[in-house]
């Protein structure tokens, strides 16, 4: 316990910098890319799996959950869906605390937590791992999408350091600043969901460093409201639909080796 | 004796409660005003034990505006009920349970429609049309069953009010002499003469 | 754990110092600037807002947010760090509500931030908050518009005009020439809008004035004011500048003249 305090991590350099929060952020852009994008009617995420292959059992992956193909986009909340970016194990104790925040606040006040709130609760904790001795801070950005009665569709990106800010189209991770000038040139203001999601695939198609594109590189989910209950409704998209949307959108990219062998 | 009563309408919630503070079988005070203005749209009444209803109307209140100051809107009325319903509920568990009972108005802007809300020192809520707390109850909720009427004006509201008021005033072996009557809407609220 | 104090972040150097603390200060000059002004009965806010990015929202950035229904405050520094601080500060604003049922006075809120700041230079294991912060407001039932600033050492103090965040010295200096006692409400935000001038090269866009004028009263002025201001301000800057050339103009001209009229006399001289 003595040595509990001796870890100086989290201390100022003489520049007044946190060296710790810059490298965990450089970690961060190395890591699966996730690109979010806000659309009138909803949002869209879209993540890039680093954990890949032949022999990967993602028989048994769940809608939003961890393990099998559940990598980098998890259901946070009923209203909220989450991308991660950089340390998974970091990021899933994350997003642990987040589903409890959510559902703790369901608990008080009865209502689905609002999205800033939950960005906030996590910040918070953020935060703290960047004052408090002996702890290194988290190694994780996030894209929060969500929905709330308040603001209505809302995209969200946190970083290690503890600070976030909303958003119309982001982008997190690997080759983030090419993704991020591709949007600045195609985003529109009134984008509807539909064309959200051809933009957000065809600049994960640009971005991505693979030369294939599939559902086995790819995480997508996209946040709406449902037409009837006018309630908020989170769709991940299994393997099958994730190739199906790229078949549909002409993305779908085959390594060129297969092709070639199959012809 | 303490009476309460909140009716809501077609876009509004009136609250209205009786102004005597009494000991025993003494008024003290007959001017006491015990509906507490929560958030610009959030209505509360409060009756019980002198003492535990103030003490919990403020700790209420102040945790209500700590909420809007640190996030910039304020609670929704559905929001702010089932906390406060959780707070009593969990002061009903503790050493010194408050002895508070409430009724809960408020008009939510997301949705644009008014709520009233019925809460008593057992942590109960439920979401009503029409509510009363105190001996009056009993003379006004078969009133309201007759009378009540969910799309009906500000007007007839306080018409409807008014009846209660006044059968309570008639029947009422120890019936209070004045009530103090606010209405919440999409503009806010205000107090009303009746 | 009787022993956590040996390890604090924060421990003197040989010659005295508290470099977490001088570093921690190094964080706040990095931050955007950020200006106090009082004047007679108003009190003015202003920031230097960084550029929005194109594709971001900009509500989600605030930097002048409001503790009570009359204090206000701005910070520079680590933005994490003040959002938790403040976080702090607003739940004191209705605790104190709560226990003595006055709202809070500007220097106790002041007090309460600075003796937050002060315990994480002094405590085992953790580092300075990265922040200063200006206070504005006005205590309940009086009329005098107060400011304060506070530090990560925990210091804090009252000013007529103040300045925090990147090239704070030079503004500084600014406010110590130009502030007057009993500025009215205009004078105010135009000093306010002017010393920040000094730093934001890039004019209306990125600068965000909040005044509170009485107690609880709080205006966040409008892009087309701030423009308004400062074109007035470059007007008078530029027509300063006209008259000092006119007049170097004008004292040339008179030398030129005098030295023409010496060579003259010589030449007659002669």
């Amino acid at each position: 316990m003595a040595r509990r305090y001796d870890s100086r991590t989290t201390i100022f350099s003489p520049e007044g910098r946190l060296y710790q929060i810059e490298y965990a952020m450089e970690a961060i852009s190395h890591a699966g890319t996730v690109l979010g994008v806000l659309a009138k009617d909803g949002v869209v995420l879209a993540a890039e799996k680093k954990v890949t292959g032949k022999l990967l059992d993602l028989s048994s992956a769940k809608d939003g959950g961890y393990g099998g193909s559940g990598e980098k986009i998890y259901l946070l909340n009923s209203n909220v869906i989450g991308g991660v970016a950089g340390l998974t194990a970091d990021a899933n104790s994350l997003i642990n605390f987040a589903r409890t925040a959510a559902q703790r606040h369901l608990l008080t006040y009865n209502e689905d937590i609002p999205v800033e709130l939950l960005a906030q609760r996590l910040c918070d904790m953020k935060q703290g791992y960047t004052q408090f001795g002996g702890l290194r801070p988290f190694g994780v950005s996030l894209l929060y999408a969500g929905y709330d009665p308040h603001y209505h569709f809302q995209l969200y990106h946190s970083d290690p350091s503890g600070n976030y800010s909303g958003w119309k189209a982001t982008c997190i991770g690997a080759n983030n600043g090419t993704a991020q000038s591709l949007l600045k040139q195609e985003y529109k203001d009134d984008i509807e969901v539909k064309d959200a999601i051809g933009l957000v695939l065809r600049t994960m198609s640009k971005t991505m460093d693979s030369t294939t594109l599939g559902s086995e590189k790819l995480e997508f989910a996209v946040l709406t409201l449902d037409e009837v209950t006018k309630q908020p409704k989170a769709k991940i998209y299994k393997p099958a639909e994730i190739n199906a949307l790229l078949l549909a959108e002409g993305l779908m990219k085959k390594d060129e080796d297969t092709e070639m062998k199959a012809a | 004796m303490e009476t309460s009563f909140a009716i809501t309408g077609k876009g509004y919630v009136i609250v209205a409660a009786d102004t005597t503070s009494a000991r025993s079988i003494v008024k003290m005070k007959i001017d006491e005003d015990k509906i507490k203005t929560l958030s610009p749209h959030l209505l509360m009444a409060y009756s019980g034990e002198p003492g535990d209803t103030i003490q919990f109307a403020e700790y209420v209140e102040r945790n209500i505006r700590l909420y809007q100051i640190r996030n910039l809107y304020p609670l929704r009325p559905s929001a702010a009920a089932s906390w406060i319903r959780r707070a009593l509920a969990e002061s009903l568990r503790s050493r010194k349970p408050y002895s508070v009972n409430l009724l809960l108005g408020g008009y939510d802007t997301a949705s644009h429609d008014p709520h009233l809300y019925w809460i008593d020192y057992l942590g109960t809520m439920t979401a009503v049309p029409f509510a009363a707390h105190g001996y009056g109850s009993y003379f006004a909720l078969s009133l309201l069953d007759r009378y009540h009427n969910p799309e009906a004006t500000l007007e007839e509201g306080l018409a409807t009010l008014k009846r209660c008021i006044d059968e309570v005033a008639k029947r009422l072996v120890v019936s209070p002499g004045k009530y103090k009557v606010k209405v919440v809407d999409q503009d806010g609220i205000r107090e009303v003469e009746l | 754990m009787s022993r956590s104090y040996d390890r604090a972040l924060t421990v003197f150097s040989p010659d005295g110092h508290l470099f977490q603390v001088e570093y921690a200060l190094e964080a706040v000059r990095k931050g955007t600037c950020a200006v106090g002004v009082r004047g007679k009965d108003v009190v003015v806010l202003g920031v230097e807002k960084k550029s929005v990015l194109q594709l971001q929202d900009p509500r989600t950035v605030r930097k002048v947010v409001m503790l009570d229904d009359h204090v206000c405050l701005a910070f520079a520094g680590l933005t994490a760090d003040g959002r938790v601080l403040i976080d702090k500060a607003r739940i004191e604003c209705q605790s104190h509500r709560l226990t003595v049922e006055d709202p809070v006075t500007v220097e106790y809120i002041t007090r309460h931030i600075a003796g937050i700041q002060q315990r994480y230079t002094q405590s085992g294991g953790v580092r300075p908050f990265g922040i200063s912060t200006l206070i504005v407001g006005f205590d309940p039932h009086d009329t005098k518009p107060r400011l304060y600033q506070t530090e990560p050492s925990g210091i804090y103090s009252a000013w007529k005009a103040n300045a925090i965040g990147r090239s704070s010295k030079t503004v500084r200096e600014f406010l110590e020439k130009n502030h007057k006692d009993d500025l009215s409400r205009e004078e105010s935000i135009k000093l306010t809008v002017k010393s920040l001038l000094e730093v934001v090269q890039t004019g209306a866009k990125n600068i965000e004035i909040s005044v509170m004028e009485s107690y609880g009263k709080v205006t966040n002025l409008a892009l087309s004011e701030i423009e308004a201001i400062v074109s007035e301000i470059e007007r008078e800057k530029e027509a300063e500048a006209e008259r000092k050339r006119s007049r170097l103009a004008a004292t040339a001209a008179g030398q030129a003249a005098m030295s023409q009229r010496a060579a003259e006399r010589q030449g007659s001289g002669e």
